[in-house]
């Protein structure tokens, strides 16, 4: 009685409220967007076409979400609809109190970034000292709370070698969740390319050392959201459909109300203040593109092909200018 | 007796168009067991249900299998033997992922 089906709406939207930020990292995909915010009673207004178009979720990131005045008013308001609200932060303005707000406005998960184990590295890369201490203490206020966190890092040349590390800090801070996000070349991340990105090679190390530490390691999720470890044989738990979720299972919603398939893809599909949801995620050709990809260059006769779907659009588009061409992290 | 239960933390939902597609499918007389008519996520894993599926679904409300089987015996053309295994096969499938409960 279980079947494929064709979404009419996002299961989730990653919603970016502000581009206001105040850390300074080497990665950061959307430094260089607009500050154009949407009112607050518009984005309530937005919230409430998003529930009824059937969005189970809603993760608010930025920017830096808590630096939204409105943000707990907006949580509320998404919860109240019945959507379920999490959270991208970094953790700084996060203390006891803050946490039980975040709790009490509906946020049932929060995920803070942390790039490494070791604060030195993990301040640098953020750009602001004491960023570790902060992010360490923000995971004790909201579990306190009883909100479920996890940790968001992102995988670069910073810390690709040390997982091991990575998941013994995970397990001590007692994160339920460890978020291995792929580095993108998107904003930041494109100029920073060359100092931060690793050769597919180094990929391909990564991910089987990170496969192992997944498989080994019990009571703590360890997440890889990147369509690419296909090629070898794996795919995430939560990874539902072949090839990338953006634009299949999710959608990311810009400060300004802009739509795109996901953060990293600077492609503006629709706009949520004046677009209809449904019909933009039924009807829009780069969506349909995304779903219906076609294997070109080295994709051509791969036989990973079908599971991995050419993996990651948003860095084939920033390196190629086309979505549909192969991942540049392919070490095949 | 036992009671059938859906998970709170499930979050799922009809899509409306399959459905009208489904029910068009159905007046015609036409199969509809590959038509997913709603979907299911939780802790990670999304399920897409057909039709029968999608209201076994709906009936887990705390009643129990006599009360699912005599509910949509009616709106199905089958025997009630095999409707009652096949609703129970789903629902232990259903159990096994974390999407439903049962209880005394």
């Amino acid at each position: 009685m279980q079947n494929e089906i064709v979404l009419e709406a996002p299961l989730t939207i990653n919603w970016a409220i502000n581009n206001s930020c105040n850390f300074a990292c080497r990665h950061c995909y959307s430094r260089t967007d607009t500050h154009e915010e949407i009112p607050r009673d518009v984005l309530l207004a937005c919230l409430e076409k998003v529930a009824k178009a059937g969005v189970f979720s809603v993760n608010f990131g930025g920017g830096e979400p808590l630096l939204h005045s409105g943000l707990l008013e907006i949580a509320r308001h998404a919860s109240g609809l019945g959507l379920r609200v999490s959270m991208n932060s970094n953790g700084w303005l996060i203390d006891r109190e803050t946490a039980r707000a975040l709790r009490d406005a509906g946020f049932t998960k929060v995920g803070i970034s942390i790039d490494s184990h070791i604060s030195e590295i993990h301040d640098q890369f953020r750009g602001v000292a004491g960023s570790h201490g902060r992010a360490v203490a923000a995971l004790g206020h909201l579990a306190e709370a009883g909100i479920t966190t996890s940790i968001s890092t992102v995988i670069c040349r910073i810390n690709h070698t040390a997982i091991d590390d990575l998941v013994i800090f995970a397990r001590e801070q007692r994160a339920g969740q460890l978020n291995f996000h792929n580095f993108k070349c998107s904003g930041l991340g494109l100029s920073h390319k060359d100092e931060l990105d690793l050769t597919p090679g180094e990929w391909q190390e990564f991910y089987r050392r990170a496969l192992a530490a997944k498989e080994r390691e019990k009571g703590l999720d360890i997440s890889l959201d990147d369509p690419i470890i296909a090629l070898l044989g794996a795919r995430d738990a939560g990874s539902l459909v072949k090839g990338s979720v953006c634009g299949k299972l999710s959608l990311n919603i810009k400060a300004n109300g802009d739509m795109t398939p996901c953060g990293f893809i600077p492609i503006v599909i629709g706009n949520i203040v004046r677009d209809d949801l449904k019909q933009v995620w039924r009807d829009s050709p780069v969506l349909e593109k995304m779903r219906n990809k076609k294997a070109t260059g080295k994709c051509s006769g791969c036989s990973k092909y079908e599971d991995c779907l050419g993996g990651c659009s948003a860095r084939a588009l920033a390196l190629t200018g086309d979505l549909n061409s192969p991942d540049p992290h392919c070490w095949a | 007796m036992q009671t059938i239960h859906r998970n709170p933390n499930v979050m799922w939902r009809e899509e409306a168009d399959a459905l009208a597609r489904v029910q068009e499918a159905l007046d015609r007389g036409d199969e509809v067991e590959e038509t997913g008519t709603s979907v299911l996520f939780s802790g990670g894993v999304m399920l897409s249900l057909n039709f029968l599926g999608t209201e076994i679904w709906k009936l887990c409300d705390g009643r129990t299998m006599d009360g699912i089987v005599a509910e949509l015996l009616p709106q199905f053309d089958v025997e009630e033997a095999v409707l009652r295994e096949d609703v129970q096969a789903f629902l232990d499938e259903l159990a096994a992922k974390g999407f439903i409960t049962y209880a005394e």
